[in-house]
């Protein structure tokens, strides 16, 4: 026994523990790509790059927040397509109401929250107890929500309004410590705003329920099988449900960023952006067939997609589409990963 | 007396579509003792423990669990109530480590908010040592070999801290010494004063374990037992309904002296998998392959069949050159083979009886020559009747059979394209005592008829009992060929055990 307890504290036993292995993938590409980008096109190195990837990384916040609740979804094996329209019909609802009906945002956000955490726990109970495949189901809730939205208005609805200026414009700066022995603004200007944080804030709400909570291990046992998960006694039910609601959370959470981004609601807004979404999951580690994922990596998941506009951006001759095409090789590789993972281990367990 | 019971069943009826599953069906356990449950597949023995655990419903009776009434409605309110199963398929998840296996639903917490992985993990691994098992809890589970899997269901149950634990067949994929380790703490237990109730199809390991059995048949109660109220042969005959003796009393297939080879293999063989073999069988001839799992058995059948396509060699069927390149080469040479794991390879699970039964004659008739919906029905009830299936009408999906008339169904797919050679690889693994008597018979009376059958299995008894010839093989080749009529198990262990040099002795001695 003195040996199983040895074999299990060796540090190194523990990070190369073989369920990690996605989530190195993931930072281990991320940061190639990286410090390729930072050699050939930062003029200064990485300091340069580094700010232009978080400045992005900032303007695309709200699919890393949508991506949060889209992580648990795939866990459990499921899939969630309303994600687009749900966050767009957030921002109809801001809009509209905030600038047709003179109403205080943060009452059409509860609105909002109220609208979404509904409409995804419908969907999680259909899914579960009509057995229907989450794929047709959440298909069925985006284009019920994505008509709604042109029902509200098939116009773009500007949004004035002190509170979502307010936090539109807030902003830490990143700074450092010169050599006048000040702290001073780090050039290129580099900032942390509101949609970071909150992007940051569920990351870690995200990892905690999932890791250190029995709904969090539910999720994973759901996606490992679910027939086992029902046998062994767990609330598949009530787990699944609240999966899907809270992606309904998530999803409005980032409808609000968005509409801080862009400062007014357009029925057609984040069309296609539940790809985008379930893209970052993906690139980030989390296994389509479920039980496996992690919060981390859908962090550098959403930066590695973000990496790779920026490098674009960067080289200047390369046209814009090329990102989409890195994204697919990527999707690509990661694919192929998932599959030599999951086939190694078979050889292993056969031995 | 009655104090000590402390789970009752009475009079429980259950009731599936066309089938009464259990009839009026008693059991009673008592604490600190272990229970056996045993008849054959179809007897009623899960649906008894399924009704336990909430997972089928009954339609009448009474379950009585320490003195009070229960009704489980699911799995997670009969553990509530202080049941515990370890299933036949292993029901854990994959995905996760062995430690969170055991404890997912129940896991210590910190604070009472946040989980204490390190108070699981050693608590994982203390009952890990209870077990005698050295591996990481840490690691997924899905990292273990099947045996630990199931080891680890075990613990898990075991860890609940239940009054009854029910161990449903825990032991088919252990090896002898992992059954022991089992025995052990089902002993502890049962010191403890758990009751255990046992289900399994080794009868070795009734008589090793239990304090007490129940025999099931068909649905009913048969009776319940002390372990020395009845011996092994009495307990099958219970099981069976019938004498045992008239059911092995078996005759060898009657080889014609003059009987023509009807396929004969010459050094065929893949790179990796199969050396090199010669085999020949006659019409009308059964003959049998024994050796160890992984010994090339399977590979060559595979050969013969196409399925496997022969880097060398050649085979001649009834004299005449034939390349197998595919099975569907092999099936219009009339050659049919039945593939060892019928979950994976051979039953369609979602189909009907017929549909199954048909579809080797629709394959060997080509997509363009569909049987009309009156051949089918026809077919079907020809075989359900000659093969004795157990089933109220042909429509039910094949799913819904026990695992010996799923056996014969794809028996009588093959049978039903009026093959030359039937090639049967482990026909009778996981299904009990009388259905393999019963898939044994039709082998020779398929015999009788002229058809030229290999049957493959990893148990040399029914081997001996039913081959003309039996060809041994070891470390993929073949070692030695023997008579079935004067060999017994302990010249086939010999050889297996030797190898290629001895073995090649005994063939020419034959």
């Amino acid at each position: 026994m003195e040996r199983t307890a040895r074999k299990r504290q060796s540090l190194l036993s523990r990070i190369m523990n073989p369920k990690y292995i996605m989530v190195y993938a993931t930072i281990g590409i991320f940061l190639i790509i990286y410090i390729f980008g930072a050699i050939n096109y930062g003029d200064s190195g990485f300091l340069t790059l580094r700010t232009l990837v978080i400045s992005m990384f900032t303007e695309n916040a709200y699919y890393g927040i949508s991506a949060v609740g889209m992580t648990m979804v795939l866990i459990t094996g499921g899939i969630d397509l309303s994600v687009g329209a749900v966050s767009s019909l957030t921002g109809m609802l801001i809009a509209y109401g905030v600038t047709n009906m003179n109403l205080h945002p943060l009452l059409c956000l509860a609105f909002a929250f109220a609208v979404g955490i509904g409409l995804g726990a419908l969907m999680g109970a259909a899914i579960h107890y009509l057995n229907v495949p989450p794929f047709i189901m959440t298909l069925t809730g985006m284009f019920l929500t994505r008509g709604i939205c042109s029902l509200i208005s098939r116009e773009s609805i500007e949004i004035h309004n002190d509170l979502i200026d307010a936090l539109a414009g807030w902003k830490i700066y990143i700074k450092w410590w010169n050599e006048d022995g000040e702290w001073a603004k780090i050039k290129p200007i580099c900032y942390i705003n509101f949609n970071l944080l909150l992007f940051i804030i569920m990351i870690i709400v995200g990892t905690i329920l999932l890791q250190k909570t029995r709904f969090g291990r539910n999720i994973y046992a759901i996606g490992g099988n679910e027939q086992s998960a029902k046998l062994m006694g767990l609330p598949v039910a009530r787990t699944k449900i609240i999966v899907y609601a809270f992606n309904g959370f998530c999803s409005v959470l980032a409808g609000f960023a968005y509409v801080l981004y862009v400062k007014s609601g357009w029925n057609l807004a984040l069309q296609g952006g539940e790809l985008e979404v379930i893209t970052c999951a993906v690139i980030g580690g989390t296994l389509m067939t479920g039980g496996v994922g992690y919060m981390v990596g859908t962090l550098f998941g959403v930066l590695l997609k973000t990496a790779i506009p920026t490098l674009i951006t960067f080289n200047g001759n390369l046209l814009s589409w090329w990102g989409k095409i890195a994204t697919g090789a990527l999707l690509l590789l990661f694919i192929f990963i998932q599959r030599i993972v999951v086939l190694y281990s078979d050889r292993k367990k056969q031995e | 007396m009655p104090d000590n019971i402390i789970l009752e069943m009475k009079q429980i009826e259950i009731t599936f579509p066309g089938v009464k599953a259990l009839d009026q069906v008693d059991f009673t356990l008592r604490k600190g003792e272990v229970h056996s449950l045993l008849g054959e597949n179809g007897a009623g023995k899960s649906t008894l423990i399924k009704c336990l655990t909430g997972v089928n419903h009954k339609d009448a009776g009474q379950i009585i669990l320490d003195g009070v009434e229960i009704n489980p409605q699911s799995p997670e309110q009969a553990m509530e109530m202080g049941i515990s199963t370890v299933f036949q398929e292993i029901n854990l998840c994959p995905n996760l480590t062995v430690a969170e296996n055991i404890f997912i639903g129940r896991q210590p917490m910190k604070r009472g908010r946040t989980i204490d992985w390190k108070t699981m993990n050693r608590r994982a691994d203390e009952l890990m040592e209870r077990f005698h098992l050295d591996i990481d809890v840490t690691r997924p589970l899905s990292f273990y070999s099947t045996a630990i899997q199931q080891m680890v269901s075990i613990a898990r149950a075991v860890d609940v801290k239940a009054k009854i634990l029910i161990l449903d067949e825990p032991t088919s994929s252990l090896d002898d010494n992992e059954v022991k380790l089992l025995f052990d703490v089902m002993r502890d237990l049962r010191e403890e004063g758990m009751g255990i109730i046992f289900i399994t199809h080794f009868l070795d390991q009734v008589y090793e374990i239990s304090d007490r059995m129940t025999i099931l048949r068909n649905g009913h109660l048969i009776g319940s037992y002390g372990i020395h109220d009845l011996n092994k042969v009495q307990l099958v005959t219970e099981m069976i309904g019938k004498d045992i003796d008239v059911i092995f009393n078996l005759k060898r297939a009657d080889v014609k002296a003059d009987a023509a080879y009807m396929l004969e293999a010459e050094h065929i063989g893949i790179p990796g998998k199969v050396k090199d073999i010669s085999v020949n069988i006659k019409e009308g001839e059964l003959l049998g392959f024994a050796g160890l799992l992984g010994s090339g058995r399977t590979e060559t059948a595979e050969m013969l069949f196409g399925a496997e396509k022969t880097a060398k060699g050649s085979i001649r069927k009834k004299g005449k050159d034939v390349s197998l390149k595919n099975p569907h080469d092999a099936i219009m040479e009339k050659i049919a083979f039945c593939p060892e794991d019928r979950k994976l390879d051979g039953i369609i699970g979602d189909l009907s009886i017929r549909e199954n039964i048909m579809l080797a004659v629709q394959a060997r008739r080509g997509f363009l020559h569909p049987m009309s919906r009156s051949e089918q029905e026809k077919l079907a009830d020809k075989y359900i009747k000659a093969l004795g299936i157990a089933t109220p009408d042909a429509e039910k999906k094949i799913a819904e059979l026990s695992g010996g008339n799923q056996q014969k169904v794809i028996l009588a797919r093959w049978m039903a394209t009026e093959p030359d050679v039937l090639i049967l690889d482990e026909p009778t693994r996981g299904i009990d005592v009388g259905a393999k008597a019963e898939i044994q018979r039709l082998m020779l009376e398929m015999c009788g008829d002229g058809v030229s059958v290999i049957f493959i299995s990893s148990e040399l008894d029914e081997i001996i009992r039913c081959s003309n010839r039996i060809v041994i093989m070891r470390d993929r080749e073949k070692v030695a060929e023997v008579d079935g009529a004067t060999c017994t198990q302990q010249n086939i262990l010999n050889i297996i055990a030797e190898g290629s040099v001895a073995g090649k002795d005994k063939e020419a001695g034959v």
